[in-house]
């Protein structure tokens, strides 16, 4: 339990630096094109890092495409999230999806 | 515009972001309880990351067991798209004083970002009482939202904890595709979760993701040079 709090703690530190820090030195300096465009990348990476497992693995292992309820639910989930660009509808609707197949796989 | 408009605008810019938070935040606060979290750290962890994405990985990596330090790099690397936001945001606050940039960089979260960052790019020039309404009626949505869930997560049944669990990767899935979609940017995201697939197969853990977004963003922003070269020349 004490090193959950410690987590949350370090965790939120750190995060209030990165947006404090870059938010300060930002009103202040000019960022390199080349870092803010290597920037700009990092989030799709990173989502797209914790997207793969997330999807395609259970505890390390491969889940066969037919057996695979949340990938199934993340298709449609792509297309809404595509043609509304809304962040809450997207959720709600892959929520939505995901419980259907939940139910009837 | 007087002071009074400046906060009526902020209201109306803010509230797709509150009311989208407050659901989010439930189900934040539901899936806590069910993995066994004590309200008062779901409530801290609203506080004081107050991040959804790292907020929600954090419980499932504490529920997949994790090593600690795994998990504080792990989150810590994905939080530092924020730096991009800071780096974005900063110039329009360049008339304000000190403190009050630093307490605008609580606020800064992605949606925050996005509304405020548009109104910021249309000319607008950014008032404290406009940013600051916005910050902080989404902040309150939030911990209230997180509050509400861990309060009724002890009696929502564990199937429909479950099924709320896919909030998580379809807040990623409408995070990536809701916002830049260039092919260098699809790239990225293909690259770091082929990394980090591969690296879950091989037991690696969150290296793979580490990895993943460091190489992964590498790899965009190569693909996007190697694009705009041509067009420029």
């Amino acid at each position: 339990m004490e090193s959950q709090l410690w987590m949350i703690l370090l965790i939120g530190a750190g995060t209030y630096l990165f947006r404090a820090g870059s938010l300060v030195l930002g009103s202040r300096v000019q960022w390199s094109e080349r870092t803010k465009e290597w920037l700009a990348y990092v989030s799709p990476a990173v989502l797209g890092a914790l997207l793969g497992p997330l999807l395609l693995l259970n505890d390390g292992q491969w889940i066969p495409i037919k057996d695979n309820t949340m990938l199934l639910a993340a298709v449609p989930t792509v297309a809404i999230a595509w043609w509304t660009r809304r962040l809450l509808f997207t959720v709600a609707a892959g929520i939505a999806f995901y419980a259907a197949l939940y139910y009837f796989m | 515009m007087s002071r009074r408009d400046r906060i009526t605008l902020a209201l109306r810019d803010g509230l797709p972001v509150v009311l989208a938070y407050f659901p989010l935040s439930i189900t934040f606060g539901v899936l806590a309880a069910a993995s066994g979290v004590p309200w008062y750290a779901s409530f801290f962890s609203s506080i004081w990351i107050y991040s959804g994405g790292a907020q929600f990985m954090l419980i499932s990596m504490l529920e997949a067991a994790t090593a600690p330090a795994t998990i504080i790099a792990t989150i810590l690397l994905v939080n530092m798209r924020h730096v991009l936001y800071g780096a974005t945001m900063g110039p329009y606050l360049a008339h304000w004083q000190e403190p009050l940039k630093w307490l605008a960089a609580l606020g800064l979260t992605d949606e925050s970002f996005v509304v405020t960052s548009n109104r910021a790019a249309g000319g607008e020039r950014l008032t404290p009482s406009y940013y600051l309404t916005i910050a902080l009626a989404a902040y309150g949505s939030w911990i209230a939202g997180t509050l509400v869930g861990a309060g009724i997560g002890g009696v929502v049944p564990s199937e429909a904890a479950a099924v709320l669990g896919f909030a998580l990767p379809a807040l990623f899935l409408a995070l990536l595709f809701a916002g830049e979609r260039t092919l260098p940017h699809l790239i990225a995201a293909c690259t770091g979760g082929g990394l980090a697939t591969l690296a879950g197969i091989m037991n690696l853990g969150g290296i793979g993701l580490i990895v993943g977004g460091l190489v992964g963003a590498t790899a965009g922003q190569l693909l996007g040079r190697k694009m705009s070269r041509p067009a420029r020349n």
